[in-house]
């Protein structure tokens, strides 16, 4: 449904000039929730006002829906944005903040009323109507900011790191409620975060940014399985990662050694999840090695076991917490560890870059 | 509370108390009081009450028969005095509000050097630059010069002493009092809410109507009383650029107290000048502080 092909934006002149998008390529489909994920400064915030059309593409084009949208001005392009800063209209009701889309297209006033009661039924805020939006919480702004995008049916809803001026608590539910808003108007979003459990939670897939540059386009699942280099599973949760040597198949860690069948010849890094360390030496068809144990973290439902390894390495092992106590470790302690092969990941050092 | 805590209260306020009578009160209680006293012979008044000045400020006895006439020079002094300084607040916003816009939306670095040219006029004698647009629209002014040289007209135009002149005026010399509070209120204006309105459809000119006109409002109004109101007194500039024939209330008032010897219709005169002040900052008041009711549909 969107195209972006080849898109890239510049900024300032001569020597001034900063690249913030490095020509992204990639496509929406119809109802999809995609999230741009990454640390400040990696370009998602361009790309999404560039969809929105607040700024023009240094190069490359936008087609929705068949048409080349990227000379189009914003009150032309049938997508809308939920802001970070929500920027309701403070003069505005709640009610008056909603129909503003339908006035600025002229609908009759027929047309606006019930679709604005219908909008805030929606967001459940029928009851606000008629308070001023700046006398709401953050919470309501929020649902009102939601309720002003989605009122004149956009074919695509932007959010712009929409929840990152709630608490924690609101967050987790607003997280909840986006995602049912989303199935039930079948709308496609386009959201941006650079948090990874936001993206994780409500997303079909994601678009892992960093440098201007897309590096990794996937399900949640997938990304966190099978990220496509050091930065992106860096990102998405925990990692360990150990440099190894491979030849024929087999990679090589100081005195462990296991097959990993798809390990190209040479220097490696591997990355392997917390929670897959097994502090055990029996485990089949692994890596073992020797390691001492550095530090143990207690948080509640898990113990993060701070290891290092003979040739210095620090890897994290995450173990849950079993009712009685399970096997006890001691700080200091030497053991021996297993690294499964199945959980074991060959990643590429570098990043998508220039 | 204790009375040593009453007497420090008073005593803190005191200063306050002393201006306020000194420089308010007192003043307009005096002329409130010769307002309705007898004119002197050769100016000042008698102590004899009178409500004569009040009445001439409306209507004018006939010397011959006593008859009572709706005095239209006054009258039509007063309403020129409203009418014009309608105008000049009128023009001011139409060349103040863009002017203000300009500013605002200049890099941070640059807004201080535009300013600072607005404010330069301010810095310069009134008197002095009266007469410099004066010196342009005279007859043998820049603007007839370069015209006639020009070609375009063959005769010079008369624009001096007239309500163009005096417009012209007080335009020029109030303008800096409506671009800087409107600058203060553009400056203070969230533009991502014009994005936010270019967003949701709308197009240039419903978010200039919708959006920002409403939200910079109160720098509007506020430079609308602080342009009003000098220019309904104003005395320098319809004085230089009106001459006798387009007076304004403040040179009546002047008048009554020089040529005319009649103190206590300029007193009438100043106190209607007052009421009618006062009136345009009710208003404001009420624009200001019920804006809640007014943005419905």
């Amino acid at each position: 449904m969107l195209d972006i092909r080849g898109l890239s934006k510049r900024f300032g002149y001569g020597k001034g000039e900063v690249t913030a998008l490095h020509e992204v390529s990639f496509s929406i489909a119809e109802g999809e929730f995609f999230t741009l994920l990454g640390p400040s400064g990696c370009g998602k915030t361009t790309l999404l006002r560039l969809i929105a059309g607040f700024t023009g593409p240094s190069g490359g084009s936008l087609v929705l829906d068949g048409k080349d949208i990227a000379a189009m001005p914003p009150n032309q392009r049938p997508v809308n944005t939920v802001f970070q800063s929500y920027a309701l209209f403070p003069h505005m009701t709640v009610g008056q903040n909603v129909a503003f889309a339908l006035e600025a297209q002229g609908r009759p006033r027929s047309e606006i009323d019930p679709a604005v009661d219908k909008m805030l039924t929606l967001v459940q805020l029928l009851h606000l109507k008629n308070r001023k939006s700046s006398e709401l919480s953050g919470g309501q702004q929020q649902r009102v900011a939601l309720a002003r995008a989605l009122v004149a049916k956009p074919r695509i809803l932007l959010l712009d790191e929409p929840l990152s001026a709630l608490d924690m608590k609101l967050r987790k539910d607003m997280q909840i409620e986006l995602k049912r808003l989303q199935r039930e108007t079948g709308l496609t979003f386009i959201f941006v975060t650079h948090d990874q459990e936001e993206a994780l939670t409500m997303s079909d897939r994601i678009a892992v940014m960093s440098g201007g540059h897309v590096q990794q386009i996937a399900t949640p699942r997938e990304l966190y399985d099978r990220p496509a280099n050091r930065f992106v599973a860096g990102f998405i949760g925990e990692s360990n990662f150990l440099s190894a040597k491979a030849s024929a198949g087999v990679v090589e860690v100081g005195e462990g050694r296991v097959a990993l069948a798809d390990a190209p010849d040479g220097p490696v890094t591997l990355m392997i999840r917390p929670e897959h360390v097994v502090l055990s030496a029996n485990a089949p068809d692994a890596l073992e090695l020797q390691a001492t144990v550095a530090q143990l973290v207690f948080f509640g439902t898990d113990t993060h076991v701070h290891l290092v390894l003979a040739d210095g390495t620090r890897l994290v092992a995450r173990v849950q917490n079993a009712l009685h106590g399970g096997q006890s470790l001691n700080e200091g302690e030497r053991i021996t560890i297993s690294l499964p092969a199945k959980a074991l990941r060959v990643v590429r050092d570098e990043e998508v870059a220039a | 509370m204790t009375g040593a805590d009453t007497l420090r209260r008073w005593a803190l306020a005191l200063p306050a108390v002393v201006v306020i009578t000194l420089f308010s009160i007192l003043p307009l209680g005096v002329v409130l009081v010769y307002s309705f006293l007898t004119p002197g012979d050769f100016g000042n008044v008698k102590w004899i009450f009178s409500t004569d000045g009040w009445f001439s400020v409306l209507f004018e006895r006939n010397i011959f028969d006593d008859t009572i006439a709706i005095s239209d020079a006054n009258i039509g002094i007063l309403v020129r005095s409203i009418v014009l300084s309608l105008i000049t607040t009128l023009i001011t916003v139409i060349f103040g509000l863009p002017t203000a816009w300009f500013i605002a939306t200049r890099p941070v670095a640059q807004r201080n050097f535009w300013m600072f040219l607005i404010t330069i006029p301010f810095w310069t004698n009134l008197l002095v630059r009266t007469i410099a647009v004066q010196e342009m629209i005279r007859s043998d002014g820049v603007f007839n010069r370069i015209l006639l040289g020009l070609g375009i007209i063959h005769e010079p135009i008369q624009m001096m002493f007239s309500n163009f002149a005096v417009l012209l005026g007080m335009t020029y010399v109030f303008l800096p009092l409506m671009v800087l509070p409107v600058y203060a209120a553009i400056e203070k204006f969230d533009f991502r809410l014009a994005e936010a309105s270019y967003d949701l459809y709308a197009s240039r000119l419903f978010t200039l109507r919708r959006v920002i006109l409403p939200l910079i409002r109160p720098g509007v109004i506020a430079g609308s009383i602080l342009v009003f109101v000098p220019s309904l007194g104003a005395y320098v500039t319809p004085r230089i650029m009106g001459g006798g024939k387009s007076m304004m209330l403040g040179n009546l008032i002047d008048l009554q107290f020089g040529q005319g010897r009649n103190w206590p219709l300029g007193a009438a005169l100043s106190i209607t000048l007052t009421v009618l002040v006062l009136l345009a900052l009710i208003w404001y008041t009420r624009l200001t502080s019920g804006r809640k009711e007014r943005n419905h549909g």
